[in-house]
């Protein structure tokens, strides 16, 4: 669908880096303590006969993180390097890779519900769930044709030098009354529907499959207060950073770093986050042959794997065992960390591999109207 | 500045020899439609083919274009949007040409600055920038205000209005080209024969010079509106998700929605209806006096 997400960890990787957020010391120290773990995986690894898997993500700096976290270690336990390809799995580019016959990609990041869809269609591979150990997956996520890879959320961010009381739902993210000011919510729709619902008064379990109908009435009565809707993170944070927009629907990430750079003025919350899960899919007839890169899924559940790209990118970790490493000051900033995930409420995969679409093109209508 | 190469400039008309070099000059110039094929023709049929095969062979998506009052909303929006952007920008580089060709020593390079600079500064930092000035707390309103000409904010940005202003000031400098050329080929014994009969300044700028410049403003309007109907990152950014025009309309359903057959049968939409549009102006002004 919009891999909007994806595409951005690289510019904020590459932001972080240049304020000195993130020295490359800090980042060369969590790659030595990553090396550290003893590889008990790969020695019940059959050493495959594949000399090399390409592993497809969005490009930029992210690429590094990638090939720190998880394919230099998988190299050393298996001699099988990882190539890592910027090109962007869209679900497009997958598609037109398999039909023609070419098929030059193993891993992809790829969303779930493109996984889905793809997967009916053949283009990706069911999941080997002998080798990819799926209880290492938080419940819920892991799919048939795609594995649990990380999280990421859409939270309330808000001017805390505004109001005197912070908002705690999205009914206040939407009650301009309780909390005048400007808004700004995503332009792609996913998270604006769920939250118009939720401010209507939908019940958490009776979200999906979403009302488009009754979402896009409470959005066009909505859309005069909202100042911005942003496409990517640099306008999200552009918006919250000069007071453009007083609340926004935001990507945790960014929420993350316009709290750290504003001392606070700028705040976010966790309640009623909407969470979206990522994945890792594998090609079907893909060159690296299917075992080694559904041991490559398998070995990507090593927490302190997980951990380099949480620190790096702001990825919540799929692995739950993952959490306890994350530094005590950091662990507000995870998005699965189990407090915070237990006010959020999952994106359902299914509903939107099948409807997004659609969907998209009545909301666009909507808010451009 | 170079000097304009007008036809009085080349060597034209059968001279000795003549023929030989007409044959050198359609030689060189062939290479031009041999790119342009292989550049542009070629993927542009791969693209008609997608309109009328995804996701199921047939004229669905043409049918979709013409009847899904979304689609509509995006084409009248875009051709509203341009056409407001044509008239604006081809006034204002009428006047700083004029400036440019007929004012002082330092009103020509004032008015070279304006044009020329804004070549070098890429379409995204100026989108940006306009975000800096135009924004509701941005440098007009925090002055406006200041002055007390205006108590609540102007919404400037994140709608058509703030689309309008990028896009002109990115298209002013392409409009300016097509108008020098006619303005500088213009005959001043006309002008000052006008002004001989006795006419005012006014009149004879109204009745004289604008008349005889009038190709230069169809060339430049012609310009200005094709090359508006394709823009993407200053209406995606300073429209803020409410002014979505044609492309991105198009990276929408290529990018978002999966529907490539949508988005081809609206591409291809958009080539037939500009090549009308060129055709249409090439009947009522002569192509020639354009392109000198």
């Amino acid at each position: 669908m919009n891999n909007a997400f994806q595409k951005d960890q690289a510019a904020l990787l590459l932001e972080q880096v240049e304020k000195g957020r993130i020295s490359r010391r800090r980042f060369t120290q969590a790659i030595a303590a990553m090396f550290a773990v003893p590889a008990g995986l790969g020695a019940t690894m059959s050493f495959a006969q594949a000399k090399q898997l390409v592993l497809v993500n969005w490009g930029g700096d992210a690429m590094t993180a990638y090939d720190e976290a998880y394919g230099k270690p998988f190299q050393e336990e298996t001699g099988i390097r990882v190539v890592e390809d910027g090109t962007g799995p869209t679900e497009g580019a997958l598609r037109a890779q398999a039909q023609s016959g070419n098929v030059t990609w193993d891993v992809v990041d790829a969303d779930p519900f493109s996984a889905i869809a793809l997967g009916k269609e053949g283009v990706v591979q069911p999941i080997d769930y002998t080798i990819v150990d799926k209880s290492k997956f938080r419940e819920g996520f892991g799919w048939e044709h795609a594995t649990s890879a990380y999280f990421f959320s859409f939270v309330i961010a808000y001017n805390a030098t505004k109001y005197d009381t912070p908002p705690a739902s999205l009914a206040d993210f939407f009650d301009v009354e309780k909390f005048p000011g400007n808004r700004a919510m995503y332009k792609w729709g996913v998270s604006s529907w769920e939250a118009a619902l939720l401010a209507d008064g939908v019940a958490r379990d009776a979200l999906y499959p979403l009302d488009l109908e009754r979402a896009h009435k409470k959005i066009e009565a909505f859309k005069e207060h909202v100042s911005v809707f942003w496409g990517g993170g640099a306008e999200l944070q552009n918006a919250l950073l000069t007071g453009e927009a007083d609340m926004a629907i935001a990507w945790n990430t960014r929420a993350k770093v316009v709290e750290q750079d504003t001392g606070g003025d700028v705040k976010y919350i966790w309640d009623d986050g909407l969470l979206q899960p990522a994945s890792f899919a594998v090609m079907a007839n893909n060159p690296g042959g299917t075992e080694p890169a559904m041991q490559l899924l398998a070995a990507m559940q090593v927490p302190e794997r997980q951990l380099v790209m949480f620190e790096m990118l702001g990825q919540g970790p799929a692995n739950p065992a993952a959490d306890a490493l994350i530094a005590e000051e950091d662990k507000r900033h995870n998005c699965v960390d189990p407090e915070n995930m237990a006010k959020q409420i999952p994106l359902d995969m299914e509903w939107y591999a099948e409807n997004y679409g659609a969907a998209l093109d009545a909301y666009l209508a909507i808010i451009s109207a | 500045m170079p000097a304009p190469s007008t036809p009085h400039a080349v060597p034209v008309g059968p001279a000795p020899g003549g023929r030989g070099w007409r044959i050198g000059g359609w030689g060189l110039i062939a290479l031009l439609p041999l790119f342009l094929c292989a550049a542009y023709l070629v993927p542009f049929l791969g693209v008609a083919n997608w309109s009328i095969t995804l996701p199921e062979p047939g004229l669905g998506q043409y049918l979709r274009v013409a009847t899904d009052p979304g689609v509509h909303s995006v084409i009248w929006r875009t051709i509203r949007i341009c056409a407001i952007v044509t008239a604006l920008a081809v006034m204002l580089a009428y006047l700083l040409t004029y400036v440019w060709i007929h004012g002082n020593r330092t009103m020509r390079i004032i008015a070279e600055i304006c044009i020329i600079v804004p070549f070098w500064i890429s379409v995204l930092t100026r989108a940006f920038g306009w975000l800096v000035v135009l924004y509701n707390r941005g440098i007009l309103n925090t002055w406006l205000q200041d002055l007390g000409i205006i108590s609540q904010p102007l919404t400037l940005v994140r709608n058509d209005v703030g689309v309008v202003i990028g896009m002109v000031h990115f298209l002013v400098p392409f409009a300016v080209f097509p108008i020098a050329s006619v303005m500088r080929g213009l005959d001043g014994r006309v002008l000052m024969a006008a002004r001989g009969m006795g006419a005012s300044r006014l009149r004879t700028f109204w009745e004289v010079f604008v008349p005889m410049t009038m190709p230069g403003i169809f060339g430049s309007a012609v310009i200005v509106f094709v090359f508006s109907l394709g823009f993407f990152v200053t209406p995606a950014l300073l429209g803020g998700g409410r002014a979505i025009m044609i492309a991105e309309y198009v990276y929408v359903q290529i990018f978002q929605a999966s529907n490539w057959g949508l988005a081809a049968a609206l591409s291809v939409t958009m080539i037939v209806l500009v090549s009308a549009l060129l055709l249409a102006l090439m009947r009522i002004t002569r192509v020639e006096k354009l392109v000198r």
